[in-house]
C-alpha cells in the first residue's frame, strides 16, 4: 500500500471517528450520553497511553496517578463550591467532612480547621484547581522522568517503578484523611460553572464539551507525534543505544513525551468529575491503571485513534454484558476472556488489525503489489517489544 | 464562582426539564401493572462475599410481597445491577437505574465509599435510595431512608457494659484506616471518658490488609484489659486469627467489635471468636419465632441450608417492607411520595420492632451485645428493652432532645457550636 | 526487640514464598506471570476443598496444592504463555485476562452455579481452613514465645527455598534452566529443549505458588480476590532483588520483610507499607537492575 494511501486511509479513520462522536447525540438518550461521556474520557486515557507505551517504548502501570492527580484537582475546587461548603457558616467555604475530622473545637475556617487544609485556601478560585488538574500531573511526570530515564531505566523496571509510585501516593491520599477524606473520596460537588453555564453532566452541552476536547486532544496528539521530536521519540523506542550515539538527548525525548501523556491523563481525570461527579481512590487503584493498558492494547497500543476506540469499546461491552440479566455474575470473566484473545490473536489490537484487512484489501485491488504495510507493522511492533 | 441554593434549585428544575417532564419521569415504572426498583449491590469483586447476601435478602422480600400480592396491586420488579465493588461503578449503575430505568427508588449500597458516589445521582436527580449498613453518621440526606445503625445505636450500651459489666476499663481502639472506625472511634472515646474509663490506644490498618503481626504484638504489650475492633472486612479474619496464634485468650483481652458479624466468624472458624463481643441490633441467635421463619425462608431461598444472617441482611430485608407501606399509603410509587410517607412506618423485622423517624430518616431500633460461643452463633448477653433513636451526629452533641437533622434538613449552625 | 525482628522476619518469610515461584518464571522464561496470586488462591481453595472432601489438614494438602496448580500452571502455559515468549509486556497483559478468567471460575463455581449446583468450599463467599493443634498458639524459641503458626511458614519456606537452589544448582535440569537464564538461544544451540524446560520450569513455579496458597489459608482468609494484592508485593521482591537472582529474592524479601515489620511496630502499619513502597523506588532508581543480577538479559 502506497504511502499517500495509508496516509489517506489513516485520515478517513479519524474524520470517521470524530464525525461518530459528534452525531452520537441523535441517536442517544441522555443517559447514553453521559456514559459515552465518560467512555470518551476513559478513550483519552487510551490516548495517552498509546503516547507513553505505543510511541515511546515506556510501559506505565501507574497512570492512574495521573489520572488521580487530575481528578482530585478539579474535585477540590468543585467540592468548595457545592452548597454543603458554603453552608457551614464561616467566611471561607469549608468541606463537610474535614468538620467531621477535625479535632474538637478547632474553628471553622479552611485556614485552620485542620492540619493542612489551609493547602485547600487557592482551590476556591476554579481556575486555580483546573490549572492544577494538567500542572500537577505534568510535573509530577516531569520529576519522575527525570529521574528514571537519567538513570537510563526503561522496560519492566520503568512499570515496576510507576507502579509502586501509584500505590504509594494512594496510601498516602487514604492516610490523608483530615485533608482528602480518605477511602470514600470527594463527592457532593458542584457543577462546573463556566461564565453562568452550568455543566450538569446530563446536558447535551457536557457531552459536546468533553467529545470537543477529545478531539483536540486526539488530533493535537496525532500532529506531535508527527513532529520531528515525534519522531526521535520513535527511533529513542526502537533503538535506544542507537538514538544516544548520534547526538539526541534521550531523557529529555523521554520525559517530554512521559509528562504530556501525563497532562493528557489529568485532563481525562478533570474531565471524568465533571461527568461522573465525585473523585475517589480507588482512580489510584492497581487494577484500574492495568486495566487501562488493557484497553489501550485491546485498541491497538501503536495507534493513538486505535487505543482510544479500543477503551471506548470495551467499555461500551463491559456495561452492556454486565446489564445483560443472564451475565450478572460472569461479565468479568467473559472481559478476561477477550483480554486473552486480542492477546493472543490481535497482538497489534484492532488498530492493527484494521491495518493488515485494509492492506489486505488493496493488496487484492491492486494484486501483486502484495501487503507490505502489514510487514512493516510487524517489524515496528517487534521493536517495540 | 458562587452558588447558592436558589441557583442549585434552579438548575435542578432544569436538569429535570432537560431529562424530562416530572409527570412522565416515570412513566416506565407507572404505566405497567409492575412497578420497576433497583437492586444495586455488589455481585462481584471483593465485597461482593457479604453484598451478595444483601441482594439476596432484598430479592427474598421483594419475592415475598410478590406473592402476597405486591404492592396497590402490582407486582415489584427488581432490576438488579452489579456495582463491582467500585465507586466508579456504583454511580454509573445508579444513574442508569434512576435516569434510564426511572426507576423511583434503589435499595443498594454497603461500603459508605460507595453510597458517597452514588449520592450525588439520587439528590440532584431527586430520587430515593434505601441504605441497609450500619455506617458512621454525618450525613442527612432527604433522598436516603437509612435503616443500618449509627454510632448511637451500636455504641450508647456497648461502651458502658464493657465498663460496668465486664469491668475493662483500658481500651485499645483499632481500626480499618475509612471513615467508619474513625468515627466509631470519636464516639466511643466520648462514651469511654463519660463512664470512667480510658483508651491507651487508637491505631489503624489499611483497609483490606490481612497482615496482623505488627499491630497484634502491640496490643500485647500495651497494657490494655479489652480490645475495641472497628476493623472492617476480610481483616477481620486475620485479625482474630493472629490474635489467637499469637497466644492472647478472649476471656483475658477480649475483643469487643462493632463490625464482626455471623459471617466473618463463619469465615475465620468459631474457635477463633469463641468468647469476644459483638454489638449490633440484630443477630441471627435472636430467639423469637419472628426471627426463626426468617433464617428458615432466607436459607431456603439462597438454597443453603448453613447460610447465615446477619445484621445488614436483616436490613435489606425490612427496608423493602418499610417501603411497602410507604407506597401504600402514598398510593403512588414516585420517590416524593415514598418519602413523604416513610417517616412514622413501622414494621414487625426479625430484630424486633423497627421504625424510621420522620425527623431524619434513620431507622430506630434495638441495640444488642452478644457474646460468640464455638458454634458461630452470638449469645445475646444484653439488650435494651425498647427500640433506640438514631443520632447521626451523636458525636457532635446531637440528643433526642436537641436534633441536628431535621425534616427541614441539617441545621448546621449547630454542627458549629 | 526479638519479637519484632520476629514478625519482619515472618514477614519477609511470607514476601518470599509468595515470590519464589515468580522469581523462577520471571527469571528463566521473562515471563510475568499476573496470575501467580490466583494461583495461590487456587492453592488456598485446595486447602479448603481437601479439608471438606477429604478430611485432609494443610500437611495433606500442600503436596495435593502442588500438583493441582503445577498440572494448572502447565495448562496456563501450553495454552496462552508459550504463544507469547519475548513479549514480556504482553505476557503481562494476557496472564492478566488469565487471573480474571481464573477468579471467576471459583466464584462461579466452575460455572455450574447457572445449572443450580453448588460446590461447597467454592462460590463468592469465604472459606476457611482449621490449622492443626500442633500449630495454634505459640512456642516457645529462645525464651520467646512466638506465634506456631508462622514459626512454620518460616520453617516451610525455608525448606522451599533450599529445595529450589538444589534443583536449579545440582540438577541436570538445573543446570539447563541456568543456561536458559543466562542466554536462551545460546541454550538452544547447544541442545537444550528449551520449550519443554520452560513448560515444567512454570510448572514448578505455579506448583510453589500452591503451596504458599496452603500456607496463606492458615491465617487469612481465603476467597476469590485474595491473590490480586499478592502477586503485587511478589513482583516488588522480585525485581528488587534482581532477575534471575534467588539469592537477590531472598535478600529482598528478608529486606522488605524486615523493614515493614520495624516500622510497623515502631511507627503504624500505613506509614511502614508507605517505606517499603518508597524503599523499593529507591533502590530501583539507584540500582535499576535490583541487588543482585546478571548482565545478560
Amino acid at each position: 500500500m502506497s504511502e499517500t494511501l495509508q496516509r489517506r486511509l489513516e485520515i478517513l479513520a479519524y474524520a470517521t471517528f470524530i464525525a461518530v462522536i459528534l452525531i452520537l447525540p441523535a441517536f442517544a438518550d441522555i443517559f447514553w450520553l453521559n456514559r459515552f461521556a465518560k467512555y470518551l474520557v476513559y478513550g483519552m486515557l487510551g490516548i495517552a497511553i498509546a503516547m507513553s507505551w505505543g510511541y515511546s517504548g515506556i510501559l506505565n502501570l501507574g497512570q492512574g496517578l495521573f489520572f488521580g492527580a487530575g481528578a482530585y484537582m478539579l474535585a477540590m475546587s468543585l467540592k468548595l463550591a457545592s452548597p454543603t461548603s458554603l453552608a457551614q457558616g464561616s467566611d471561607t467555604p469549608v468541606p463537610d467532612f474535614m468538620l467531621w475530622n477535625a479535632e474538637p473545637g478547632a474553628p471553622t475556617d479552611l485556614c485552620c480547621i485542620t492540619g493542612g487544609s489551609w493547602l485547600w485556601m487557592p482551590f476556591q478560585w476554579v481556575g486555580f484547581g483546573a490549572f492544577m488538574g494538567i500542572a500537577l500531573p505534568v510535573l509530577l511526570a516531569f520529576t519522575i522522568g527525570t529521574v528514571i530515564f537519567r538513570q537510563r531505566i526503561s522496560g519492566v523496571f520503568v512499570a515496576i517503578i510507576t507502579l509502586a509510585t501509584v500505590l504509594l501516593v494512594r496510601l498516602l491520599v487514604i492516610d490523608l484523611q483530615p485533608i482528602t477524606n480518605g477511602f470514600n473520596g470527594l463527592t457532593d460537588l458542584a457543577w462546573l460553572t463556566i461564565g453562568g453555564f452550568e455543566f450538569d453532566p446530563y446536558l447535551l452541552a457536557t457531552y459536546y464539551l468533553i467529545a470537543g476536547i477529545l478531539i483536540a486532544v486526539l488530533i493535537g496528539a496525532r500532529l506531535l507525534v508527527a513532529t520531528r521530536a515525534g519522531l526521535v521519540l520513535q527511533a529513542i523506542r526502537d533503538d535506544s543505544n542507537r538514538a544516544r550515539y548520534l547526538g539526541f538527548d534521550v531523557p529529555k525525548y523521554q520525559t517530554f513525551f512521559f509528562a504530556v501523556s501525563a497532562g493528557i491523563a489529568g485532563l481525562a481525570g478533570m474531565l471524568y468529575v465533571i461527568v461522573a461527579e465525585f473523585a475517589s481512590p480507588t482512580f489510584m487503584d492497581l487494577t484500574f491503571s492495568i486495566t487501562m493498558v488493557v484497553w489501550a492494547a485491546v485498541g491497538g497500543r501503536n495507534s493513538l485513534l486505535g487505543a482510544c476506540i479500543g477503551a471506548i469499546l470495551i467499555n461500551t461491552i463491559e456495561a452492556s454484558i454486565s446489564e445483560t440479566e443472564m451475565f450478572v455474575e460472569a461479565w468479568k470473566a467473559i472481559i478476561g476472556l477477550i483480554f486473552v484473545l486480542v492477546v493472543l490473536f490481535l497482538p497489534r489490537g484492532l488498530a492493527g488489525f484494521a491495518q493488515d484487512a485494509s492492506a489486505w484489501v488493496v493488496g487484492r485491488l491492486n494484486r501483486g503489489e502484495g501487503s507490505p504495510a502489514s510487514a512493516v507493522g510487524q517489524t515496528r511492533n517487534q521493536a517495540a517489544e | 464562582m458562587s452558588f447558592n441554593r436558589r441557583s442549585f434549585l434552579k438548575s435542578s428544575a432544569l436538569a429535570a426539564g432537560a431529562l424530562a417532564t416530572p409527570g412522565i419521569f416515570h412513566r416506565a415504572a407507572m404505566a405497567a401493572d409492575e412497578i420497576e426498583v433497583g437492586v444495586l449491590f455488589s455481585q462481584t469483586g471483593g465485597l461482593s462475599i457479604i453484598e451478595k447476601s444483601l441482594s439476596d435478602a432484598t430479592l427474598m422480600a421483594i419475592d415475598e410481597i410478590n406473592s402476597a400480592g405486591g404492592v396497590l396491586g402490582k407486582q415489584i420488579k427488581p432490576l438488579v445491577e452489579d456495582g463491582a465493588s467500585d465507586p466508579k461503578t456504583f454511580n454509573e449503575k445508579a444513574s442508569k437505574l434512576i435516569i434510564r430505568d426511572r426507576v423511583p427508588t434503589v435499595f443498594g449500597c454497603y461500603t459508605s465509599a460507595s453510597r458517597k458516589a452514588v449520592l450525588p445521582v439520587f439528590e440532584k436527580r431527586r430520587n430515593l435510595l434505601f441504605y441497609p449498613t450500619y455506617y458512621e453518621g454525618f450525613e442527612c440526606s432527604k433522598n436516603v431512608v437509612y435503616t443500618g445503625a449509627v454510632p448511637n445505636q451500636q455504641l450508647s450500651n456497648f461502651i458502658p457494659w464493657i465498663i460496668n459489666t465486664l469491668g475493662k476499663k483500658k481500651f485499645f481502639i483499632v481500626g480499618s484506616n475509612y471513615i467508619y472506625p474513625r468515627e466509631m472511634a470519636k464516639v466511643s472515646k466520648i462514651l469511654i471518658e463519660q463512664n470512667g474509663g480510658e483508651w491507651i490506644a487508637d491505631e489503624y490498618l489499611e483497609l483490606g490488609h490481612s497482615e496482623w503481626g505488627a499491630m497484634v504484638n502491640k496490643i500485647k504489650s500495651s497494657g490494655c484489659d479489652v480490645v475495641l475492633s472497628n476493623v472492617v472486612g476480610d481483616s477481620v479474619v486475620a485479625f482474630y486469627r493472629e490474635y489467637k496464634n499469637q497466644g492472647i485468650s478472649q476471656a483475658d483481652l477480649p475483643i469487643c467489635a462493632t463490625v464482626t458479624s455471623e459471617v466473618e466468624i463463619a469465615a475465620m472458624g468459631a474457635e477463633y471468636a469463641a468468647g469476644s463481643y459483638t454489638s449490633f441490633p440484630y443477630f441471627q441467635a435472636i430467639d423469637t419465632p419472628a426471627n426463626h421463619a426468617f433464617v428458615e425462608r432466607y436459607r431456603k431461598f439462597v438454597n443453603d441450608p448453613k447460610a447465615v444472617t446477619h445484621h445488614a441482611m436483616a436490613s435489606s430485608y425490612f427496608q423493602v417492607f418499610l417501603w411497602k407501606q410507604a407506597v401504600e399509603k402514598a398510593g403512588e410509587a414516585t420517590p416524593e411520595a415514598i418519602v413523604a410517607n416513610v417517616g412514622g412506618q413501622s414494621f414487625d423485622a426479625p430484630d424486633g420492632k423497627v421504625t424510621v423517624e420522620a425527623a431524619n430518616l434513620h431507622t430506630a431500633m434495638t441495640p444488642r451485645i452478644a457474646q460468640w460461643k464455638a458454634d458461630g452463633q452470638g449469645e445475646i448477653v444484653e439488650a435494651y428493652d425498647h427500640p433506640v433513636f438514631p443520632l447521626p451526629y451523636v458525636a457532635y452533641g446531637e440528643t433526642q432532645d436537641n436534633l441536628f437533622c431535621t425534616a427541614q434538613g441539617l441545621d448546621t449552625s449547630k454542627l458549629n457550636q | 526487640m526479638v519479637d519484632i525482628l520476629f514478625i519482619g522476619l515472618s514477614l519477609g518469610s511470607i514476601l518470599l514464598l509468595i515470590a519464589l515461584g515468580l522469581s523462577i518464571t520471571y527469571g528463566a522464561m521473562g515471563v510475568i506471570n499476573m496470575a501467580h496470586g490466583e494461583l495461590v488462591m487456587i492453592g488456598a481453595y485446595t486447602a479448603v476443598l481437601a479439608g471438606i472432601y477429604l478430611g485432609a489438614n494443610i500437611f495433606v494438602a500442600m503436596p495435593l496444592a502442588f500438583v493441582a496448580t503445577a498440572l494448572l500452571g502447565w495448562l496456563i502455559e501450553a495454552v496462552v504463555v508459550r504463544r507469547l515468549y519475548g513479549r514480556l509486556l504482553d505476557t503481562l497483559l494476557a496472564t492478566w485476562g488469565v487471573a480474571i478468567l481464573i477468579q471467576q471460575a471459583v466464584r462461579l463455581e466452575l460455572g455450574l452455579t447457572f445449572f443450580g449446583i453448588q460446590i461447597p468450599g467454592l462460590g463468592p463467599g469465604l472459606q476457611n481452613v482449621s490449622v492443626p493443634e500442633i500449630l495454634s498458639g505459640t512456642v516457645a524459641i529462645f525464651g520467646e514465645e512466638v506465634n506456631a503458626y508462622r514459626t512454620f511458614i518460616i520453617f516451610v519456606t525455608i525448606v522451599l527455598t533450599v529445595l529450589t537452589w538444589w534443583i536449579l544448582y545440582r540438577t541436570p535440569i538445573g543446570t539447563q534452566v541456568r543456561a536458559i537464564i543466562r542466554n536462551p538461544q545460546m541454550a538452544a544451540a547447544c541442545g537444550i529443549d528449551v520449550k519443554r524446560v520452560n513448560a515444567m520450569t512454570f510448572a514448578y513455579g505455579s506448583g510453589l505458588a500452591g503451596v504458599a496458597g496452603v500456607m496463606m489459608s492458615g491465617f487469612k482468609t481465603v476467597f476469590p480476590d485474595m491473590g490480586t494484592p499478592m502477586v503485587v508485593d511478589g513482583f516488588l521482591v522480585v525485581v528488587v532483588g534482581g532477575v534471575g537472582s534467588l539469592l537477590g529474592t531472598v535478600a529482598a524479601a528478608g529486606l522488605l520483610g524486615e523493614i515493614n515489620g520495624v516500622f510497623a511496630s515502631v511507627t503504624n502499619d500505613i506509614l511502614a507499607r508507605a517505606v517499603v513502597f518508597a524503599t523499593v523506588i529507591l533502590i530501583l532508581i539507584l540500582k535499576p537492575a535490583g541487588l543482585f543480577s546478571f548482565k545478560g538479559r
